[in-house]
């Protein structure tokens, strides 16, 4: 048992030489992935910001005009002006002055006071249906976050209680991001995507250049067994993992604001497995590809395709076609980043994030007897 | 008696690392698929010999290594290596050999110190027995004071000993070395001959891979695989025994390929090969000084040097055999 120790740590400290002695191999393993979360934090950011907006104000009370200041002081909106009919916003589309237009129907005071529903309509821009889409869902939200506010301070002027004042439903409710920062929604399963990118990239070409070199022939006729071999290959890559996740975090708490509000002990032991499990895909490779080339590719499709459309990260999982839904419970990342999105910005603790701890620990356990397995075939 | 199917059994030694011989191989084989890589090899490497372990390339030889040093499992027969099996005890085979390939086997982006060390782990050296072997294997491959070199900066020769340092840095009795002078200069070629007769001479067992015939006659004992078959085994002496009564002729020629196409199609040439620039064919028993092969030359055009007759070689022994096998060396 000694032995094998000591042979486990020869080839882990052996790696962690490979690693140093390259400085491109620090730079893609240190400085890259924060790279990464910069760019693809900023670029896939899908905040509305600053929308170009012009309201139409047709009932000009008190009430409507109070409404209307509160979306001038929004963030999302950028009100450029208002205008005085319909054909106003039309030319205010035509001339791209404005994306958005928000109107007050006459009647709105009146029907608030009157405890009824007060009717405001959000003009959307069709012609760039992505911001478009989105502005509209921004818009039916903060008019209801914001149509509250001014109804509460609209009441409250006349000395009347908010309950009995009438009010519009609120139909979409943001608890966990409650500011609806796409960051906040985006970065935890970034996080998680980057790691896997660099795990899964590096170990993937590891054994293919033993293989390559004539190393790996000199070390299987050494009392080294497989199984030794593929766990000193991965500490100090699962030891760069978690120094990776750590900057990776400092920055996105520390940058982005990203909230840390749940279990830290579930997130790092999470994390742990997650690492074995993208460092055994990237052995599964190693094994399978016949050249350093084909090794390189196959981990880039592994990692970003699945990374991006597979774990949740960009797209809700629920929506995608059933199929691939199926092929996603074949990637870790999936699991990975429901524990993290669970821990950063719900809270969660042990208990909820349990069965997905435990998908990873048995993908983790499963994965490294493949990777283990390919390889002693491969040699025979 | 003994059944056939207990034939591992059977060659195996009461007594590991005592006294028998260091490697006995009965009945041998390797098959992937079709193809038979090994075919019932049998051989015994005694303690202390240089045993030669010739053929072309493809001919079974780096399989027959990789079975007896337990990496792949024979799909029949089996053998002892140093008295531990090679089918069940493959570990205890690995811990008392060392293996060197052609490829020399080093980290190129490690120092010399650090490959050293990364071997003496792999093999589990105390921290003294580290120290010993370092220094011996430094003083062995000349490089003393270019510890801290990045290997992939040496030159081929002091590679080469660097390898055969880390491949023995645990001291093993037996050596396997595949091919392990192949790419490099004549030179560095003798020098490391040298350190393996120095080897031999510790009583270390050598048991070599070579294509370079002018390396084969460096060993004790030779076997000569061919198309997964031995077929022929002994002393360089004795592997040449066959042909000693026959005619062998060396002819200086131009255009050495096709007057040798030329002259294999004569009753009287049994077989022929290049060595080198010049031709060399057998004529086999006839006893025929020059057997008109000069005028038959000249006939067809070639400018033709001296033909002497030659003592033969073991590539001439080599080309005979394969000869007598049907295939062409």
């Amino acid at each position: 048992m000694r032995a094998a120790a000591k042979r486990v740590m020869a080839i882990a400290r052996k790696e962690f030489i490979h690693i140093t002695r390259d400085w491109r191999m620090i730079v893609a393993v240190l400085v890259l992935p924060l790279l990464q979360l910069l760019l693809f934090a900023y670029a896939i950011s899908f905040d509305v910001r600053n929308v170009p907006s012009v309201t139409l104000d047709l009932d000009k009370t008190a009430a409507s005009r109070s409404y209307l200041d509160s979306y001038a002081t929004s963030t999302f909106f950028a009100v450029q002006g208002s205008v005085s009919d319909f054909a106003g916003i039309d030319t205010a589309f035509d001339r791209s002055e404005a994306r958005v237009a928000i109107v007050v129907q006459r009647g709105f005071g009146d029907a608030l006071a009157a405890g009824g529903t007060g009717a405001v309509s959000v003009l959307v821009d069709g012609s760039e249906p992505n911001s478009a889409q989105l502005g509209q869902t921004y818009a039916v939200a903060l008019n209801q976050s914001l149509g509250r506010r001014a109804l509460a301070s609209w009441a409250e002027a006349r000395g009347l209680g908010t309950v009995r004042v009438g009010s519009i439903e609120p139909r979409i409710q943001a608890w966990y991001n409650p500011e609806r920062r796409s960051a906040d929604f985006l970065i935890p399963g970034l996080m998680i995507v980057i790691i896997m990118i660099v795990t899964i990239q590096q170990t993937a070409v590891t054994l293919v250049k033993e293989r390559e070199n004539g190393t790996l022939e000199q070390l299987l006729e050494s009392p080294l067994t497989h199984s030794e071999l593929i766990v000193g290959k991965i500490l100090p890559w699962a030891l760069l993992g978690v120094v990776d996740t750590v900057l990776i975090t400092g920055v996105s708490m520390g940058v982005f604001g990203i909230p840390l509000r749940g279990d830290v002990s579930a997130l790092a032991v999470g994390i742990g497995l997650f690492i074995v499990c993208a460092l055994s895909l990237g052995l599964v490779i190693s094994a399978v590809a016949p050249s350093l080339e084909s090794a390189n590719i196959a981990a880039l499709l592994l990692s970003f395709l699945p990374g991006f459309m597979l774990s949740g990260m960009a797209f809700p999982l629920a929506s995608i076609p059933v199929a691939l839904q199926v092929v996603s419970y074949l990637f870790p990342a999936r699991y990975m980043v429901e524990i993290a999105r669970g821990v950063f910005l719900r809270g969660a603790s042990w208990g909820v994030l349990g069965p997905q701890v435990l998908a990873l620990a048995a993908y983790a356990f499963v994965a490294l007897g493949i990777a283990t397995l390919l390889n002693r075939r491969r040699r025979a | 008696m003994q059944l056939p199917w207990t034939k591992t059994q059977q060659t195996r030694p009461n007594t590991s690392g005592g006294d028998g011989d260091a490697i006995v191989v009965s009945g041998l084989r390797k098959t992937f698929g079709d193809f038979v890589a090994v075919d019932n090899v049998d051989f015994r490497v005694k303690r202390g010999e240089i045993f030669g372990f010739l053929g072309p390339n493809g001919s079974g030889k780096t399989t027959t290594i990789r079975m007896l040093c337990g990496v792949i499992a024979p799909t029949s027969g089996g053998g002892t290596v140093m008295g531990y099996d090679v089918v069940n005890e493959p570990e205890r085979v690995r811990e008392n050999i060392g293996y060197m390939s052609q490829k020399f086997s080093l980290f190129q982006d490690l120092t010399v110190d650090e490959n050293l060390r990364f071997y003496s782990g792999i093999y589990g050296l105390t921290p003294e027995k580290y120290a010993e072997r370092r220094a011996y294997i430094l003083r062995m491959a000349d490089l003393e004071g270019r510890e801290d070199e990045l290997t992939g900066n040496l030159s081929v020769g002091w590679k080469q000993r660097l390898a055969l340092g880390c491949a023995t840095i645990h001291e093993p009795k037996l050596i396997f070395l595949d091919e392990p002078t192949s790419g490099v200069d004549p030179t560095a070629r003798r020098q490391f001959w040298e350190l393996l007769n120095d080897l031999a001479n510790e009583g270390v067992t050598l048991f070599v891979t070579t294509h370079y015939m002018d390396e084969a006659t460096h060993c004790n004992r030779l076997a000569f695989i061919y198309r997964g078959t031995i077929i022929a085994e002994g002393t360089p002496q004795e592997v040449k025994a066959d042909l000693t009564a026959d005619t062998i002729l060396q002819i200086a020629v131009d255009r050495g390929e096709e007057a040798l196409a030329a002259l294999e199609e004569l009753d009287s040439v049994d077989e022929g090969y290049m060595q080198g620039s010049l031709v060399h064919v057998n004529l086999g028993r006839r006893g025929a000084e020059d057997a008109g092969l000069r005028e038959f030359l000249v006939d067809r055009g070639f400018e033709v040097g001296a033909i002497d007759r030659v003592e033969p070689t073991l590539e001439d022994a080599f080309v005979h055999l394969v000869t007598q096998q049907g295939g062409r060396a």
